[in-house]
């Protein structure tokens, strides 16, 4: 019940989702009201298009194959608008090294900047911090082929799930019935309960047990791997450190299907046993922490706790710099500038006007056949606005039909069958369209087809009764 | 007793301009048709029958001349409102039927009461009435390619008086049948005639065709020459020459009307 209000609310929330709406109650109103005359408009044009059947399969393919181009294209687009939007509410800050790329930071940086480098009373503090360090390494050093590699996100399980729980471990939920959790990685606060008690199951068996892993689907897939196997890690970045493991789960399908993760204390305690051993500290003992992750409430504690961590005399060398995590992977995309510029203003309007030319050309071509048979409709009573509605009909049925089916298609087969677009930017491992998909399908079916059969449909409506009928000696 | 005209014609004028050349293709036409008339209208071909009958239907609005049908003056109406009109008040039937192709007998029939406030049943009620009048009652769900000629006209014809008209309208309804088929469309124009009482307004080629109407009009470089009507055309027997060998001038019969 409070469900249904929580989300009520939050429809309430955009006033675009209030017209919309409302335009569709609209429409579906009509629909009812005028149901007969619908049903018989509809049908009609059904029929028409059935007329042609090769012509109508063509034209709805060529809309299906670019409505399809145009849902991956903005996709891509739209993650990457997603994730470079600054937020102005509970944003996540980055810290990392200044001039160099990789980011290697010494790892007693971890303690002071995940205090935000906090130090009078009246500084501010994150709300939450995490800390990354890449690991990567083969589970043959023989044979580095690409399923052998892994990189892993070493850090504090608790930070990738902690769920909360009472003495005999059951999950706590509010009075609404929700779990209590708390995650810093993106994307995971859409889980549902069993994702997150497993989840949260499998950090905790982490936290008592640092050989234990968690690896995506796809990946374990790659490695020919199960969950409950064994297998050690030979670290590439970290030489002479071995690293026996032991997968003790997945991530929920999606975004992380690529990724693995290990507790940070691990990497960090072979390295203090390789110099127990030799006497030396290990060469990436000073270089191991590579991002720090910082939660602040809103924009001006992200501006004050930017300032206190470049500004403190702790972290010159190397110097780090405090950015939005939106900003941060904006400057890294700052690369494929022109690329996505290029995808957005010059591939998605040409694949817009092909479709726009591929459906009027159809449509004008049965428009022009069909001419005695407008005149026809003109004889029998037809008001020139109807003979119009009837072209347009037809067109924006087709492009709807199509838009849709392509849009379905592509969540369907791409998304569970592919396992998202793979396209190689940044550091997403996937793009996976997301279901808004579902209306932009048939919109931009609508919109072409409307753009295409606006002219023809204007011809039909124009007919001239008596110069169709009139044979001109 | 006389009964009322109910399409009255008077100094009708009609032109068509071609690049710079404007042809006229109905010369000062007055006319008068009763309620109920059975009328066939003949002449050469380019004589402006076809224009005549489609300014009578609506279709095409006169040069100068005015033009009533049913109490309307139609020649002043817009293109909307002459399309509102033809949907209560004139039934159109082809030479070639123009049946729509990807539409059954049944839906074709049903496509002028669409525009109708009607509610599903009477619809229904009233395709199969109209169906049932030309004998097609069992053909209902059959396409026009899977129907003869005659068949086909003959949903033409139940198309043309399913929304109840004032006026029934046939260019050359028989122009393109064999003769047999000719004559039971011929046969069904009569019945609609009596049975109903409906006035028809028919363009023909074919004497014997004409020989079925009540009078004949003869028109020839857009004026109206002679005219016929069904006393003249009895005893003079059934074959064309018959029926244009009594002439009458049209403005003979305009003068003799009251
Ligand atoms: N829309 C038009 N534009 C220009 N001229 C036209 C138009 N409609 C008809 N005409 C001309 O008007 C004249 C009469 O045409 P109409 O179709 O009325 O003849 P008709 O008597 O029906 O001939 P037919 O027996 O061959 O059907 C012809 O010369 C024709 O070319
Ligand atoms: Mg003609």
């Amino acid at each position: 019940m409070s469900n249904l209000d929580a989300w009520i609310l939050w429809y309430l929330d955009s006033p675009w989702r209030v017209i919309g709406a409302a335009v569709a109650l609209l429409v579906f109103l009509l629909l009812v009201v005028y149901r007969d005359d619908w049903f018989f408009y509809a049908r009609l044009m059904l029929k028409s298009l059935r007329r042609n059947l090769v012509r109508t399969a063509l034209t709805s393919i060529a809309t299906f194959v670019l409505v399809l181009v145009v849902t991956m294209v903005w996709t891509v687009l739209y993650v990457l608008d997603r994730v470079t939007a600054e937020k102005s509410q509970d944003l996540k800050a980055i810290v990392t090294e200044r001039w160099q790329i990789p980011s290697q930071m010494p790892f007693s940086y971890a303690q002071p900047l995940s205090e935000g480098a906090a130090k009078e009373t009246n500084d501010v503090r994150p709300s939450d911090s995490m800390t990354w360090t890449f690991v990567g390494g083969t589970l043959d050093p023989a044979k580095r082929t690409r399923e052998n590699i892994v990189f892993f996100f070493a850090m504090d399980p608790a930070k990738l799930m902690r769920a909360e729980r009472d003495e005999r471990g059951n999950l706590i939920r509010t009075k609404t019935g929700k779990i209590v959790f708390n995650t810093m990685m993106d994307d995971l606060d859409q889980l549902s309960d069993s994702e997150i008690d497993l989840l949260d199951q499998a950090c905790r068996e982490m936290e008592k047990d640092r050989r234990k892993v968690v690896i995506g689907k796809e990946r374990l897939a790659q490695m020919n791997k199960k969950v409950g196997e064994r297998f050690t890690l030979h670290c590439i970045n970290y030489p002479f450190i071995e690293l026996e493991m032991e997968i003790i789960g997945e991530f929920p399908d999606g975004r992380y299907n690529q990724s693995a993760l290990m507790h940070r204390d691990y990497i960090l305690d072979a390295m203090d046993a390789w110099k127990r051993k030799n006497g030396r500290p290990h060469p990436m003992a000073e270089k191991c922490l590579n991002l720090v992750w910082l939660r602040v409430p809103d924009r001006e504690a992200f501006r004050r706790v930017a300032e206190q961590i470049e500004e403190s005399p702790d972290f010159k060398s190397p110097a780090v710099k405090c950015e939005t995590a939106s900003s941060g992977i904006a400057a890294f995309l700052d690369a494929y500038r022109d690329l996505l510029w290029g995808m957005r203003y010059l591939l998605v309007p040409a694949i817009l006007v092909t479709m726009s030319l591929v459906i009027a050309n159809a449509i004008s071509i049965s428009v022009r056949e069909r001419r005695t048979e407008m005149a026809v409709l003109k004889v029998l009573g037809y008001r020139p606005g109807q003979v119009l509605i009837l072209v347009l009909g037809e067109a924006l049925l087709l492009g709807v039909a199509a838009g849709l089916a392509s849009a379905a298609a592509s969540i369907l087969f791409i998304n569970t069958y592919l396992g998202g677009i793979k396209f190689p930017i940044a550091f997403f491992p996937a793009f996976f369209i997301p279901l808004d998909a579902l209306w932009w399908g048939p919109a931009l079916g609508a919109l072409t087809a409307f753009v295409g059969s606006i002219l023809p449909a204007w011809s039909a409506r124009q007919v001239k009764v008596a110069e169709v009928f009139s044979k001109i000696s | 007793m006389i009964p009322r005209p109910i399409v009255q014609i008077e100094g009708l004028h009609k032109s068509f301009s071609r690049g710079s050349e404007k042809i006229d293709v109905l010369i000062d036409l007055t006319l008068d048709v009763p309620e109920g008339e059975f009328l066939a209208l003949m002449g050469p071909s380019g004589s402006g029958k076809t224009t005549l009958l489609n300014l009578i239907a609506g279709l095409d609005s006169p040069t100068s001349g005015t033009l009533i049908v049913g109490d309307q003056e139609i020649s002043r109406m817009s293109e909307t409102q002459l399309a509102r009109w033809r949907t209560r008040h004139v039934g159109f039937v082809f030479q070639f039927y123009h049946l729509l192709p990807v539409l059954t007998a049944y839906e074709n029939v049903e496509l002028p009461l669409l525009l109708l406030p009607l509610s599903a049943a009477e619809r229904k009620r009233q395709v199969l009435t109209a169906l049932d009048l030309v004998g097609l009652s069992n053909r209902l769900s059959h396409r026009p390619g899977q129907l003869s000629g005659g068949q086909q006209q003959r949903v033409g014809i139940a198309r043309a008086i399913v929304t109840d008209p004032t006026l029934i309208v046939a260019d050359e309804p028989t122009g393109d049948l064999d003769s047999k088929s000719a004559e039971e469309i011929l046969d069904l124009l009569v019945e609609l005639k009596k049975g109903l009482n409906k006035t028809i307004l028919m363009v023909t080629h074919d004497p014997r065709a004409a020989a079925r109407a009540e009078r004949v009009l003869h028109l020839e470089k857009g004026r109206l020459v002679r005219e016929t009507s069904l006393y003249d055309l009895h005893p003079g027997g059934l074959n064309g020459d018959a029926v244009t060998s009594s002439p009458r001038r049209m403005e003979d019969v305009v003068r003799e009307q009251p």
